[in-house]
């Protein structure tokens, strides 16, 4: 009897707290910029006949890169809901449903398997690397081809991952980029030196290697390397050990906070190193984060462009902003980028659905969508996407920008180390 | 024949014999052939999304019942579950992909090997007990990640390697469902080396080292041996469990293996009940399908109120947490007890007195 009292107390408190949530919740998401709508883009009525597709997504919502997985998530959902607006594909039913799998690899595995046997999607939206790569060998064995957010080198091994594709430059390839533009625009004489930073997880370690290897062959030095978490919120031994070689550069590849972390104790230690970041160590985040003036001067890659660049690609977006009531303030470049991940998708099913007129489409066909994509123009949101049967990274190009005034603006034009 | 549906009320037993029976009535007997065909159907019946989802709560019903023989038959508490998982998925990914052994050698290899990795890092536990053991373990965690992750040439470092998934003859395990059969009889088989295991001296030396460790030496039981055989058989499950989920998912990479896994084994046996091999097998299941059975429920009030996708995914986390706490306070005899009571219940039902 004594239990069953605590029980119904108990009870009623969490009753009491879910209200209380619930209430701020709505507060908050009211006030807060997002779109947060329904995760699957609801069937209009007049589908008889069409062609069913199912996209599966898999979102870092709640998890521990949940500040940069929130707005690329809304990024790919929105461009479903654009296409919806403008009358969707031609014979097609379009769907993205889409779950949180709070980055979590385990999770993503149940996810992944709810996508493919109850959701019966043809086609994945994927986010982390650890989960990428986990997934890739399965994604493979049900030939579901995968379009995610990390951009592993890994990946574009055709043999372990024959089905995963890849939008963006590689951070091999941006490290490469990054070498490149170094060496053409060191000032001063002797070899210019480099430093890396870096956390111990597959997406820091991924491009270790590769930068070492260009560094050698091109002629600058790489001197110092500093292992740094990714949660860190203090960095000064690894920079004060850094400081000891005096490198002239060095590349970070973080995400915001740690990269954050690092701007701040190089300026409280007066290191005068020119920090460059790979693509999830520069965004609006970090100078939201360090303030403009400790920002200034730091140079990362924009793999995207930003909601204020001035770019044809804009053009859609803000024609989907305008019909929901938001501006281009509301959104950052990871929406950005989860819009034109998506766009790149739709772009492979209207291929295959080309090729393919009859029966439901499957991921095999998809795939072959996608290999069969040449020189997609972006419209500057980000560099022109190709993909052939025998390669899947996408594009090598990838461009630099510099934090002035706290904002970021692009130094170069998307170009590749190769040129 | 005695009527089935007559409960065994009371102890009658006259022998030791007798009270040592597994299947002691015609009655219990009928109850397991009953619930092993329903196993054993489970795929004819059921979408092939729950297949996949039952081969994941089988996999880690059988490292709870490992960690189980450890932390709740002998009383050693253990945070390194994750890391010995990862050795016995490493293990086999060496042994088939980069020595091309069959997954039939490899995977009673696996299991060796982390039972003598276990048995390493069980050393300590002769002169440490309860938190300090605990440190102690958590550092076989990192040291077991920090080398998975390290050294490149075995391991592929953080890129993880790629397996396959097992075949017999020209048979491939592609399947779930084939994958699933593959699962259940290697759990039913823990099962019963479990329970039997308890029915030894062997087993009762571990309960005895749980009790009051200085009492069971004083009775001459020698404390060093059993705390590691302990830890050597607990491992040898563990190990088994990862070979399988790195054939599962075909992939294994040092970020499958980290502290969150671990703790999440333990929540298994703390919500299932310590010292319970029925309950190891409930809290795996309960653990593994919470976030799936929440994820439906936050699906499903999405649709009334979609504005909310992102608070209601917060929610889970608290859920998760909620229902450990709620566990701890109200049935720390775990989901085990639970149904223990309601099974009493109903042996004396209608007239309980």
């Amino acid at each position: 009897m004594k239990h069953k009292k605590y029980l119904g107390a108990l009870l009623g408190v969490i009753m009491l707290l879910l209200l209380v949530a619930c209430g701020g919740g709505g507060n908050s998401s009211s006030s807060s910029s997002s779109t947060s709508d329904s995760t699957s883009t609801n069937a209009s009525s007049d589908n008889a006949g069409k062609r069913t597709v199912v996209v599966g997504g898999l979102f870092d919502i709640t998890g521990g890169t949940g500040d940069v997985g929130t707005p690329y998530a809304e990024g790919e959902k929105a461009y479903f809901e654009y296409l919806e607006m403008k009358g969707g594909v031609e014979g097609l039913n379009l769907k993205l449903v889409g779950k949180d799998y709070a980055y979590q690899i385990p999770e993503a595995q149940k996810i992944y398997q709810e996508l493919r046997d109850k959701e019966k999607a043809v086609a994945i939206l994927g986010w982390g690397t650890g989960d990428t790569e986990a997934l890739r060998q399965q994604v493979a064995a049900d030939q579901l081809p995968f379009i995610s957010a990390s951009y592993s080198e890994n990946l574009k091994n055709m043999d372990e991952s024959p089905y995963n594709f890849l939008v963006a430059a590689s951070y091999s390839d941006q490290g490469r980029a990054i070498l490149k533009w170094i060496k053409e625009n060191h000032e001063g004489d002797g070899t210019p030196t480099l430093a890396l930073l870096y956390n111990d997880t597959a997406f820091g370690r991924s491009p270790v290697e590769d930068i070492k290897a260009f560094a050698k062959e091109i002629g600058v030095e790489v001197v110092d390397e500093q292992v740094i978490d990714v949660q860190a919120t203090e960095a000064q031994s690894q920079l004060l050990n850094m400081e000891k070689k005096n490198p002239d550069y060095a590349i970070i590849n973080q995400t915001w906070a740690a990269t954050a972390t690092i701007l701040r104790d190089a300026k409280t230690l007066g290191i005068d190193t020119q920090f460059i970041g790979l693509n999830w160590a520069s965004g609006e985040g970090v100078i939201d984060i360090v303030g403009a003036d400790v920002a200034e001067g730091y140079i990362g890659i924009l793999s995207h462009a930003f909601p204020y660049e001035d770019m044809p690609g804009m053009a859609e977006i803000k024609e989907y902003l305008d019909a929901k009531g938001k501006t281009i303030d509301d959104i950052d470049q990871k929406f950005v980028q989860g819009w034109t991940a998506a766009k790149i998708m739709v772009e492979a099913i209207k291929n295959a659905a080309e090729k393919y007129p009859d029966g439901d489409l499957t991921g095999v066909q998809i795939r072959e969508g996608l290999e069969s994509i040449q020189n997609l123009d972006l419209g500057g949101l980000a560099a022109n996407i190709t993909f052939a049967s025998d390669n899947h990274a996408g594009t090598e190009k990838t461009r630099l920008g510099i934090v002035k005034d706290g904002r970021w603006e692009p130094i170069t034009d998307y170009f590749s180390h190769r040129d | 024949m005695r009527n089935l549906f007559v409960r065994e009320c009371g102890n009658y037993k006259t022998t030791y014999k007798n009270d040592m029976k597994l299947f002691g009535t015609t009655g219990d007997k009928v109850k397991w052939l009953i619930l092993l065909l329903l196993l054993f159907t489970v795929p004819f019946y059921v979408s092939n999304y729950w297949v996949g989802l039952l081969t994941l709560c089988a996999i880690s019903a059988i490292g709870a019942i490992g960690l189980n023989i450890l932390t709740g038959f002998t009383g050693q508490i253990s945070i390194g579950v994750g890391a010995f998982l990862g050795v016995g998925g490493y293990t086999t990914a060496i042994l088939t992909t980069t020595y091309g052994l069959s997954f039939w050698i490899s995977l009673p290899l696996a299991g060796i090997v982390t039972a003598l990795v276990g048995g390493l890092f069980g050393i300590p536990s002769l002169r440490l007990k309860g938190l300090y053991l605990a440190i102690a373990t958590l550092a076989a965690q990192v040291i077991i990640t920090f080398v998975i992750s390290r050294w490149d040439s075995v391991t592929g470092g953080t890129a993880g390697m790629v397996l396959s998934r097992p075949s017999l003859g020209n048979y491939s395990f592609v399947s779930n469902t084939s994958y699933y059969y593959l699962t259940l009889i290697i759990l039913l088989l823990t099962v019963l080396y479990a329970t039997n295991l308890l029915r030894t001296r062997v087993g009762r030396a571990f309960l005895a080292v749980r009790d009051r460790d200085i009492a069971a030496q004083i009775m001459g039981i020698n404390l060093f041996y059993y705390k590691v055989l302990a830890f050597i058989i607990s491992s040898f499950f563990v190990g088994i469990a990862g070979a399988l989920l790195a054939h599962y998912t075909m992939i294994v990479s040092p970020e499958l293996y980290n502290i969150h896994v671990s703790i999440q084994y333990l929540a298994m046996i703390l919500i299932g009940g310590l010292g319970s091999i029925f309950g190891s097998i409930l809290g795996a299941a309960f653990i593994t399908l919470l976030p799936v059975g929440l994820n439906s429920i936050v699906d499903f009030l999405t649709v009334y109120m979609p504005d909310f996708y992102q608070l209601f995914s917060a929610f889970k986390e608290f859920v998760f947490g909620l229902a450990i706490i709620l566990f701890l306070i109200f049935e720390p005899g775990g989901l085990a007890h639970i149904w223990q009571n309601i099974k009493n219940y109903f042996k004396l039902w209608p007239f309980s007195y």
